[in-house]
């Protein structure tokens, strides 16, 4: 039996294929795109060819991520906040609090003892802080996105930056440019204000943050920038798991095996 | 536009009663009155005034003014699908694109001549400043005579006194703009009818305290904010027992408005008015029904006829979104456990000070009960701001996070 988790998101499409124990076979993330049904496509290819698996040979499909109600032959659809705290919870067990900052949102979820979903958090009205934000800004820098994390660690005076609208910050970002401001600096800068955005989210749901385990899931955070500024507004280690981009697709499996293995 | 729609909206119902009586749902019925208010508001020839929510509806019918709350016209244009044009003349006339979209759109309505020019305006203090703000701005657009009813905070007898003055003064003021002299026999008739109505009301909520609810999402969805309009006339009356009569049949029957009822919800303010799939999502679904609005609720006592204007003021005063938070939060909270109730609901309309002030003391009152609460980030007329998969996914992640905790209702 195989079990097979999508995560249609605004910024990639996540697939993970386990077998009936629950054993990750294969993993993969490919862009969405304008055609999500063709990253659909494409990510359940490459992960069942990765996996040596037919089609005909998985149990079950559950779908999650905005796109989730386009994944043709789904068992289940269920939202990215179950998945990703079922996946963090399989990976990282004794998680209490998770970050996941994805392409276009961010959420925080806070755990009871026994890992269940006690409460949860999402970013308000506009998508400042997310991926798409960082990419923006990545632009305006012009630096790969991906390079963003390296670029932090030498920035040892972050600077300020007054605005989280992804419009006036990429202003402000080519301002400090031209003052002359290093791009470590500015990129340390964004990074702190992303972690202070994220830390009011977290707050609404948690009060005191201090001492909880605490786990990041998502693209974003591949960035070892924006976890150093997390861990240090939180004043507590955040744990990474190996591939956080693909917790949301990995919980998704696991409960296309709980339900219908 | 806005008369034209009451007028074919009425005709098509009476139409299709004559042709069915026996059809005659509650909401059909509900839907029948209010848009023979609405006729009525947009006929020429009869005294009219806009008023703020806390006006006392049944004192202006009993006097023969046809009278309405200013953002029923909001809600009206977002539920028709015609409120982007309003907002945007108000904008463009500068009014703050972040200020309560109720309002925008009601002044927009009056300076696009959408509005029938009224007889006087009567505002409220409370519950909001913004809806004072709005009649002020609409007194000044029609430039009629503006009341202002100064609802104190606290239910003390001087300040009921001091509430229950203005009343008689508006009646009289009312009664003469009507071209007559104040009745107390008038008035003391539509308190009647008001008392009656008020204690079907209170049957109605009952019923849908019941496991399961014999209501669902759209039974009571703005019925107790839109009533209050037909308090003190047989219409009122009508429209309350058709209600109960419709929901007692179900419980009797064991009928369940959400078939395999499975979440029970408390939905805090004001519903979205503008069409919308989250209701039918609940339903269909998640099995999820709203089996209480903040604003279905009864929290007055039977007004005495012979002496109505101290009781009408009690009426407005003991109104909880009136007052301390304190005092709203412990009303929801007994809302919560009278009904047995999942989980909250709590739309934090864009704009509405009143409403988003004080979300943080709401959501910490639910979780000290142990009832989850989802903050609901939305504009409940300006559907220019709506974003379908963002709210479905909030929804959803809640109801996913209550279908796997235990069960704490009371």
């Amino acid at each position: 039996m195989r079990f097979l988790g999508i995560d249609v998101g605004s910024l990639s499409c996540d697939a993970a294929l386990l077998d009936e124990r629950g054993e990750l076979l294969a993993a993969t993330v490919v862009p969405t795109g304008a055609r999500n049904r063709e990253a659909i496509a494409r990510a359940k290819d490459e992960v069942l060819r990765a996996a040596g698996v037919s089609a005909e040979d998985v149990t079950a499909v559950v779908s999650t991520g905005y796109g989730r109600d386009r994944v043709e032959g789904r068992r289940a659809a269920v939202t990215e906040i179950t998945c990703h705290a079922r996946g963090i919870q399989a990976l990282l067990p004794g998680t209490r609090l998770l970050v996941d900052i994805g392409g276009q949102d961010s959420k925080a979820v806070r755990f009871d003892a026994q890992g269940g979903v006690a409460d949860f958090a999402m970013n308000d009205k506009c998508a400042a802080g997310t991926g798409r934000f960082l990419e923006a800004m990545a632009r305006a820098l012009e630096v790969d996105v991906s390079a963003l994390g390296e670029l932090d660690r030498d920035g040892s005076d972050g600077a300020t930056l007054s605005s989280m609208c992804t419009v006036f910050a990429e202003s402000e970002v080519v301002s400090l440019i031209a003052d002359g401001v290093a791009v470590g600096a500015i990129v340390r800068g964004l990074h702190r204000a992303i972690a202070s955005r994220t830390l009011a989210m977290i707050k609404r749901i948690v009060p005191d943050p201090s001492g909880l385990p605490v786990a990041m899931s998502g693209g974003v955070a591949h960035n070892a920038g924006v976890v150093r500024a997390l861990s240090a507004a939180l004043g507590c280690e955040v744990r990474v798991p190996p591939r956080p981009d693909i917790v949301g697709a990995f919980g998704a499996a696991l409960i296309a095996r709980e339900r219908f293995g | 536009m806005i008369g034209e729609y009451f007028s074919g909206l009425a005709h098509d119902i009476e139409g299709k009663l004559a042709a069915e009586p026996g059809a005659a749902s509650a909401r059909k019925i509900f839907a029948l009155e209010v848009a023979r208010l609405g006729v009525r508001l947009y006929s020429p020839g009869r005294p009219v005034a806009w008023c703020g929510v806390l006006a006392p509806f049944d004192l202006l019918n009993a006097v023969g003014v046809t009278s309405c709350f200013a953002e029923f016209v909001g809600a009206m244009l977002a539920g028709m699908g015609a409120a982007s044009a309003p907002l945007e003349g108000a904008e463009q006339a500068g009014y703050a694109a972040d200020t309560c979209a109720y309002h925008r759109a009601v002044v927009g309505a009056a300076m696009q001549g959408m509005m029938p020019v009224p007889d006087f305006l009567v505002a409220t203090t409370t519950p909001c400043t913004g809806g004072l703000a709005a009649i002020e701005n609409l007194a000044r657009l029609f430039r009629r005579d503006l009341l202002v009813l100064q609802i104190p905070r606290a239910e003390t007898e001087a300040g009921v006194r001091f509430l229950a003055g203005q009343l008689e003064r508006l009646a009289r003021f009312a009664a003469g703009r009507a071209g007559a002299q104040l009745d107390p026999q008038c008035v003391a008739a539509a308190v009647d009818l008001s008392n009656v109505t008020r204690a079907l009301m209170v049957e109605i909520y009952d019923l849908a305290r019941r496991v399961p609810s014999p209501v669902s999402n759209r039974d009571l969805a703005n019925f107790g904010i839109v009533v209050p309009l037909l308090m003190g006339t047989q219409a009122g009356v009508d429209v309350a027992r058709a209600t109960r009569d419709e929901l007692a049949a179900r419980a009797r029957d064991g009928k369940s408005g959400v078939p395999g009822e499975r979440f029970r919800l408390l939905w805090v303010q004001n519903r979205i008015q503008f069409p919308n799939p989250l209701l039918r999502l609940l339903e269909d679904e998640y099995r999820a029904v709203i089996v209480v609005d903040e604003l279905n609720d009864v929290t007055w006592e039977p007004i005495d006829p012979a002496d109505p204007f101290p009781g009408m003021a009690r009426r407005a005063i003991g109104l909880p979104l009136n007052g301390p938070a304190e005092r709203r939060v412990a009303r929801l909270r007994q809302l919560a456990t009278e009904y047995r109730v999942d989980g909250i609901i709590q739309p934090c309309h864009w704009g509405c000070r009143q409403g988003t002030g004080i979300r943080g003391l709401v959501q910490r009152g639910f979780q000290e009960l142990g009832i989850p609460v989802l903050n609901l980030e939305v504009d409940c007329i300006d559907a220019r701001s709506f974003s379908e998969g963002q709210l479905r996914t909030r929804l959803e992640a809640f109801l996913e996070l209550i279908a796997g905790r235990p069960r704490v209702r009371a």
